[in-house]
Parts: structure tokens; sequence; C-alpha cells
């Protein structure tokens, strides 16, 4: 499939861009042209995700549109591209998300726009890029490359900490990185490959004690994406001090990242491994899980406090993962496109406020609804889509991950859903906190409600939310395939008993959750 | 072998001639044209290396010894003499930048650039241990005084007479280390002694390897043998301390890399392991070292030094493989070199060139194409694709992943992340920090765009071999050295 004569992924992956040379072309003092032009890129960039769709075969569990040249020859690098169901959800998250943070950049960023949007843009390239590419060089390449735009957007136009956060940020990273470059090396002398695809086929893993320290140096560079505990102190600091646009992009798709090179790359490369490491790895999700969300509680800034629950949240990602049950990595799947969609939303949310009186201190507000009523709904629709509400999407994957859980070892399940008790503690009340009660701040009094600008940004994730929690079906269809296959390379007894014993599946989701796991 | 086979293989040298000739014209319209002669000099040097680089290319290699046995001309010795003409190239450039707002031009640099030149390039060529020591004179000898030409400046002085004592200490430990192996074998050409070497006492022949590869260390600046260099760096003409970084590599690692396979074959376990550890502590202090800087110049001085740490990784990971790595790597870290020092040469304060990190800040603003082309090039010295300096790190790893030695690339991959910080403190300063209030800091009254150009062509090169990089490597891999 081809998009203006360009293979479609190319164009998908490169199209920003294009977007970087207009504004690049524009005087720096045309700043509406050059916001105009911003969003514009990033509106046709989504559309032109979202044609993937037309020609996208959903019950296939192949890799689809795929791309191959050769890069370098004598490394047999190639320049291979290609989607199945899980990256074309990433994908089309990852260009939704980039175009509501350009837009809602609109009044925020108001100075060094041209560099801004050039960073921006720079950004999606590198997001995409790592979704759609089966080739580990370039897959590394791209990894990397997302790293440095993030560092500016974070260290330029952050808050008061942010030459420091956005030093850490790219340390961090980049440590985690280098160690998966010496793992993707040493699989190279090993296949003879970089190529995706080629080394799944041949069905050779890495020796024992080998196929671990790569899983390992796998792990570190992923583990530090995602966060896990104990690798997650950077993300609170980049959060915070990273500009509204910057927040949602981390925590919507950057934290994604991580748990698909666990998806993808980790459980079907070292399936040994991966097994061997259930307990460390779970254990670490579920401390996440409690941790991230008792932190979240006792937090002052509203940033910080939903940074806190992303740890929590992603946890439960990491915990879906390492069960091998497709049920729960389905939801796993899932939940990371809900967390994009529910975090995303919540720092935008938080950048509403910010912009209107640069302070995220919760004791700075209280009693909003009562002025900004349009702004109340919004914010208490994504709370719930956030806690996991039945009828939004938070809850039909964190349901489907602590179900899966619960068929592989109760007490994960249990410790898990305190998890979730907690998110809905610290989420209500910071809501009650900001909203409710008396307006008490004068500097309260003349806050303004959304403008149609912002409430087009939170429109589409609304929509999400509703649609993932009524009808999630669409959703895992996709899915369905490119989990089997992943599962039955790292977990294939999970499939043989189920042949003989069907019965000993789970009940099906209810009906409001819509999707049933009936085999 | 007689006179005319001797004469008949001069072809060979015609690099070399042309390179003495360029050195003998720029020293007479330096010499008869004395009002604008100096900086004509130095167009003449430039235009003469630059067309001696088209008679590199297009003098015939031999595939043997020639010149009774003291050189070789081959596809390898064509690669690393091009690596050390481009990086006297982009100094050139650097230097009519610098004396263009400096003043007091010496006209000598431009002949005795050639000269050293001519040092590296015998030196690249050379497979007989006389030759081989006699060449690195006629490089040592020039660049002392490279080191020191710029009067103005008392640290340039002190420079000269440190880089000349110090540079006499690791000749003598060459030198020494050739007498070992000469005693033993009674030999000078590589060749030879790489068979009679193999059944002498090995103790000795260890001790002679050991002394001749300290000598190189110390002229690549290596650690344990790298103490002069960041004073020697700070002090010299910055545009010559380019030179002074790269070009002499050339020469170390060809020597290294010829010796290696010839001389000293039979002690493939000891000198990989040798290499292992110069890799280790090279990386670790200069990075290390280079974090503490607050002078740019000292700070790229330690980051000139890691990299060759990492170069050295090659060496240690023996294979066709790796010798392209090291290869490719010598090749980008000129262009690396010549933007990291080339980027003093952007900003003025008071009567001297800024040299302090916070004397960068606010650059992206006022000049924005250079920051952005010194920020390409600081990506590539962390290794961050998609520039030149990912795929050599890339390279070098993977030559030591081959090899199995994991704790080299461990290493080599932790350096990559600690350089980042020291780096990108220069990134920082560019574009994260507001300039200063005080107009004490400015670029400086232009005349002349060669900083900018050197700085973009590196930039640009960098990106163009990082985003294809078969376009170096497949050059870089039909050079590497197998036999002679």
């Amino acid at each position: 499939m081809t998009l203006l004569g360009i293979p479609i992924l190319t164009f998908v992956t490169f199209f920003p861009l294009a977007g970087i040379l207009v504004v690049l072309l524009l005087p720096g003092k045309r700043g509406k042209a050059i916001k105009l032009a911003a969003n514009i890129v990033t509106g046709l960039e989504l559309l032109a995700t979202l044609f993937l769709l037309t020609g996208f075969n959903g019950a296939s569990g192949e890799m689809q549109f795929l791309e191959r040249a050769v890069w370098i020859p004598s490394f047999h690098v190639q320049y291979l591209l290609g989607i199945d169901g899980i990256s074309l959800l990433l994908v089309l998250l990852t260009s939704l998300l980039t175009f509501l943070a350009t837009l809602s950049s609109w009044a925020a960023i108001k100075d060094r726009l041209k560099e801004y949007y050039i960073f921006l843009l720079l950004l999606e390239v590198g997001m995409i890029g790592v979704f759609v590419s089966l080739d580990l060089v370039l897959f590394y390449v791209f990894w990397e490359v997302m790293l440095v735009p993030m560092y500016f957007l974070i260290g330029i136009w952050g808050g008061e900490r942010k030459l420091y956060a956005a030093i850490k940020f790219f340390l961090y990273t980049l440590f985690g990185s280098v160690m998966m470059l010496v793992g993707i090396l040493v699989m190279y002398f090993h296949y003879g490959t970089f190529d995706y695809m080629a080394i799944l086929q041949s069905g050779s893993v890495l020796p024992g004690t080998l196929q671990m320290w790569v899983f390992l140096a796998f792990a570190l560079g992923f583990a530090i994406k995602v966060p896990m505990f104990p690798f997650h102190t950077w993300l609170p600091d980049a959060h915070v001090e990273a500009p509204t646009a910057g927040s949602v992009i981390l925590a919507g798709v950057l934290l994604k990242m991580g748990t698909y090179g666990f998806l993808r790359f980790s459980l079907p490369f070292f399936p040994d491994a991966s097994r061997k490491f259930v307990p460390l790895m779970i254990v670490l999700a579920l401390i996440s899980i409690v941790y991230g969300a008792l932190v979240s509680l006792m937090q002052k800034d509203m940033k910080k406090l939903i940074a806190y629950s992303s740890v929590s949240h992603m946890g439960f990602v990491m915990l879906g993962l390492f069960t091998f049950s497709p049920l729960a990595v389905k939801g796993a799947v899932l939940q990371m496109i809900n967390h994009g969609i529910s975090t995303g939303a919540l720092f935008l949310i938080v950048g509403v406020l910010y912009e209107r009186r640069h302070t995220r201190l919760i004791s700075e507000f209280g009693g909003l609804s009562s002025r900004m009523p349009v702004y109340a709904a919004v914010f208490l629709i994504i709370s719930m889509s956030s806690i996991g509400l039945p009828g939004l999407n938070g809850f039909i994957g964190e349901f489907m991950i602590l179900m899966g859980a619960w068929t592989v070892n109760w007490v994960w399940a249990a410790i898990a859903a305190t998890g979730i008790v907690l998110g809905a503690g610290y989420m209500l009340w910071l809501y009650q906190r900001v909203m409710f009660g008396k307006l008490t701040n004068p500097a309260n009094e003349s806050l303004k409600d959304l403008t149609l600008r912002e409430f087009a940004t939170f429109l589409p994730l609304i929509i999400l939310a509703f649609w993932i929690g009524i009808m999630p079906k669409p959703f895992l269809d996709v899915l369905d395939k490119p989990v089997e296959k992943i599962v039955r390379i790292v977990n294939p007894g999970y499939y043989e008993t189920a042949a003989q014993a069907p019965v000993r599946l789970p009940a099906p989701v209810p009906a409001k959750a819509g999707s049933s796991e009936a085999r | 072998m007689n006179s005319a086979a001797i004469l008949s293989e001069l072809r060979y040298l015609a690099p070399e001639i042309a390179m003495l000739a360029v050195a003998a014209a720029a020293m007479f319209v330096h010499l008869f044209f004395p009002r604008r002669g100096r900086r004509w000099a130095g167009y003449v040097a430039f235009a003469g290396i630059a067309a001696t680089c088209g008679v590199l290319l297009l003098t015939p290699q031999s595939s043997g010894v020639i010149m009774a046995g003291t050189l070789v001309a081959d596809r390898f010795a064509v690669f690393l003499k091009l690596t050390a003409l481009v990086s006297a190239l982009l100094t050139i450039g650097l230097s009519f930048r610098f004396f263009d707002v400096e003043g007091g031009e010496p006209g000598e640099i431009y002949y005795l650039l050639p000269l050293a030149l001519v040092g590296i390039m015998a030196a690249v060529s050379s497979a007989d241990l006389i030759t081989t020591y006699v060449a690195f004179e006629v490089f040592a000898i020039p660049s002392y005084i490279l080191a020191g030409v710029f009067k103005k400046e008392r640290r340039s002085g002190e420079a000269g007479v440190k880089y000349f004592f110090l540079g006499s200490l690791s000749s003598a430990l060459m030198l020494l280390g050739m007498a070992l192996v000469f005693g033993l074998t009674g030999e000078t050409s590589y060749a030879v002694i790489s068979r009679s070497l193999q059944d002498i006492n090995t103790h000795l022949a260890l001790t002679g390897m050991i002394l001749f590869f300290s000598g190189l260390f110390f002229k690549a600046a290596l650690v344990p043998f790298h103490q002069w260099a960041p004073d020697v760096y700070e002090g010299a003409p910055t545009p010559l301390v380019v030179f002074l970084s790269t070009a002499p590599k050339a020469a170390v690692f060809a020597i290294l890399i010829r010796s290696m396979i010839t001389i000293f074959t039979g002690f493939r376990a000891e000198w990989s392991l040798i290499f292992q550890g110069i890799a280790l502590v090279t990386m670790f202090w200069g990075n290390l070292a280079a974090l503490i800087q607050t002078n740019i110049k000292r700070m790229m001085a330690y980051s000139a030094i890691a990299q060759a740490g990492y170069i050295v990784i090659g060496l240690a990971a023996w294979g066709e493989l790796a010798q392209t790595a090291v290869l490719f790597y010598l090749f980008i870290y000129v262009f690396m070199n010549a933007a990291a020092f080339g980027l003093i040469l952007l900003v003025r304060k008071g009567g001297t060139f800024g040299e302090t990190i916070d004397d960068m800040r606010g650059l992206a603003r006022r000049s924005p194409g250079a920051a952005a082309a010194i920020l390409v090039v600081l990506l590539s010295l962390t290794g961050i694709p998609p520039t030149a300096g990912f795929m050599g790190k890339y390279f070098l790893f993977a030559a030591a992943v081959e090899k199995g030695m994991y704790l080299v690339v461990v290493a080599g991959a932790l350096n990559s992340v600690i350089s980042l910080f020291y780096y990108f403190k220069i990134g920082r300063a560019m574009f994260m920090e507001a300039p200063e209030a005080s107009a004490a800091v400015s670029a400086p009254a232009r005349r002349s765009a060669w900083a900018e150009i050197v700085i973009g062509v590196s930039a640009v090169i960098v990106l163009i071999w990082g985003l294809f990089p078969s376009l170096l490597s497949d050059f870089a891999a039909s050079s590497v050295l197998i036999r002679f």
C-alpha cells in the first residue's frame, strides 16, 4: 500500500520531517504560521495513520505493509518496516497524542516556537519509527533518536528544575539503551541477522546463561523506559518539569515503548529467560503498582501525583505481560492504550490549570467546579477512566489483566487489586480537593472555563475512553493473533492445556465489557 | 636491489613527494612575499594538500614492500594517509579563522604542517624499524614547533616545550623497544623479524614489545601515557590542536596494526590483553576527567583521549571487522575533533576566544545554524544515532562482541553514558541557558567564516555517514590489512 506514491509505513514515519522543513523555512517571527503549520502536519499525520486501517487485515497475526531494503550491506542491517495489530494500535495512539499535544501547545508555548515545533515533530518521527521498525538496529536508531528532542523539550520549555530533569532523563534512558545495544550485538553474532521475523522463524534461542544475560540487557533498557520500580526515579522529575505537551507524550507514548519492547522482543526472543525471571518481574511489577499508588496519595503537586500514578498503571501492564496468558497480555496492550488516553488527558487537564494560574499545587485550588463546569465534567470522566470505572476504558484493561493474573496465581491478582483501590483513592481525593468545596482562593475567582480549542483536544480522548469501555471488541480483535503468536513462543504450555481442557478457561467477561474470551 | 628498481618504485611515493613540494612551495611564498605571503602560503598549503589527496587516490598501490623493504604502499596506508591529510585541511581552515581574529599569523605553520604530514605519511607506510623511527621524528620536530608557534600566548610556548620533552621521552621509549627487538633478531624489517622472532627468548621480546608500544601509546596520548596531552592541547593554538590530536594517531594506529600482525604476531594473547586494559583505563580516565573540566579546551582534550580509548577496543578485538571499525572511527574522529575544538573559535570574550562552557550560553540564539551543527557533532561524539559516531562505536563494539570481550564492550557502553553528561553541558549552555546580560561575550568580529565552514562540513559529513555508513565503511573494509 502506498500513499502519494511512497510506501505507507515510510510515509507515516517520515512525514513529520516534511513538517520540520516547512517550519524551518518559515521566518521565526511568523509565530502563528509556524503553529498552524505544525498543527496541520500532525493532523495530516493522524489522517495518514488512520489510512493504515483501510488496508490492514485485522484477522492476521503476520507483519503487514512490509518494506524491506538493504541499509548496511556489510552488516546485514536492513531498512525493514512492518506492523501487526499491536504496533498498529500504538502507532495510532502516537499520532493522535502528538496531534493533541501540538494543539495543546498553541497558547502554552510563547517563545522559541520554531525550535519547539521542530523538536516535537522530530519526536514524532522517532516514536513512530520505534513502533514500525522490525530490524533491531533500525529499532535502536529510532529508539535513541527520540531521546534528543525530548531532552530539549524538557530542558528548554520546562519548569524550574528543567536542566536537572532533562539531563537525568537523558542519562537514565541512554544508560538503559546502550546496554540493550550490547544485547542486540550479541544476538547478531548468534543469528547472523537483525531481522525480527527471521530470528523468530529460526526457531532457535540463545543458549541458557547467555540468554539470561541478554534478557537482562534488554530488560534494563525497557524497564527504565516503562519505568519499573526501582528504575522509576527519572520519571517524576521529567514529567513534572516537562511542558504539558512533553508530559503528554512522555506518559502517553514514551513509557509504552518500554512495555512494547518487552512484548515485542523480550518475550519471544528469550522465552526461557522470560519464564525464569517471572518471579522477579512480577515482584517488581507489584511493587510498582502499590508503591506508585501510595506515593501518589501523598503528593501535593498535581503533575507529580499523575506521574507516580503512571508508575502504578504501568506496573499493571507489566503484570499482564508476565503472566503469559493471552487474556492478560491482550489486556496489557489495551491498558497501554488506555493509559495513553487517560494519563495523556490528565496531563492536559493539569496543563489547562497551569496555563491559567501558573501553579500546580493542589492546595492552591478548590471549588473550581462552580467556575468551570465543562472542565469539571471533562476532569470527572477522565478521572473515572483512570480509576477503571466500568463502562470506561480503564476497566477493561485492568479487568483482563487481573483475570489473567488470577488464573496463574491469585496472590498476584489480590495484591494488584489493592492498587486499583488506592488508585480510586488518590484520584477521587485529587478531584475532591481541586473541584469541590468552597472556592476559597481569590485567585481562582476569575478562572475561565475551557475554550473551544481546549475542549477539542479533550473530545477525541473522551470518545475513545467511552468507545473502548463499551465496545472494546474491535481493539481486542486486532490483538488476538499477534498476541497468540507471542504467547505460543513464550508459554507453549498454555495452548496445550487449553486444548485438552477448554472448560478451565475463565468465565466470559461481563457483558458490559463486551469481550468474550471463550474459545 | 639495484638503483634502477628503486627509481622505478619512486612512483609509489608520489604523494610523499607531492607533499614535500607543497611544503617547499608554501615556504617560498612565505619567504618572498613579505606582505601578503603568510596568508598566501596558507592558501598554497591548503590547495596543495587537497591536491595531494587526489594524488594519493590516483597513485597505484603495490602489494609488496618497496624501497628495499622499508615501505609499503598498500590501500591500508592510503586510507590512513587520507585521514591525516583531511585533518590537516580542517586544521588549516580553522587556522585562517583563528589568526584572522587574533592577528600575528605565523606563516611557518603552513609549511611545517606539510612537513609533519610527510613524516606521518612515511610512518603509515613504514615496514622497517628504522624507517618507522625516522618517520616519527620527521613528524615530531615540526609538531613541537607547531605547538609553541603562537608567540602572543605564553601558554603556547609552555605547550611547545612540554611537548618537546615528553615527545622525546616517548621516542626514547620506542627506540629502546626497537633496540631490544633488533638485538634479538639482528633485523629491522617487520616481515623478516616476524619470521625470526618466533623462537626467541620470549621474555625479552615481550619487554621489547611493551616498550615499543609504550612509546606509541605516548604519541597517541593513551592512558597512562597521556599526562602531557591536556596541557599541550590547552596551550597550543586551538586549530593546531586539531592536527596534533588526530593526525599522529593515524600513524600510531598504522604502526600498531602493522607490527601486531608481523613482528608481534606470536604475542596475540598478550597484546590483546594489553589493548583491553589500555582501552578500559583510557575510556574511563578520559571521560571521568572530562566531567570535571570547566574549560572547553581541556574538556575536549580529555574527550579526545577518551575517544582514542574506544578505538583501542578495535585493536584488542583483532580481526577484519575490528580493523574496519578502527579505520572508520579514526576517519570520523578527525571530523568530530575538528568541530569540537572549532567550537571555541565561535565565541569571543574580552581579548580571547571564549574557553569556558559558560561562554557558550545562548549561542543557539546568536547563531542557530552553528549551534545546530555543533549539536550534531556532540551527538556523534557521544555515539547517538543517526550520526557517524554511533556507527563507529557500533562497529567497534560489534567487533569486540564477536570476540566475546563483553567487559570492554559494557565499559565502552557505560562510557558513552558518562560522556553524554559533559558533552551536553555544552548542548545545555548553547540551547537552554540565556546569554549573559553583559556584552562581554560576542561573536568574533567576522572577517571569515572558516570556523563555521569547518563545523558545518563536519556536521554534514557526520550525519551522512551516520545515515549511510556504507559509504565509508566499504572503503574502510577494502583497506584492511590482512597481511603484508
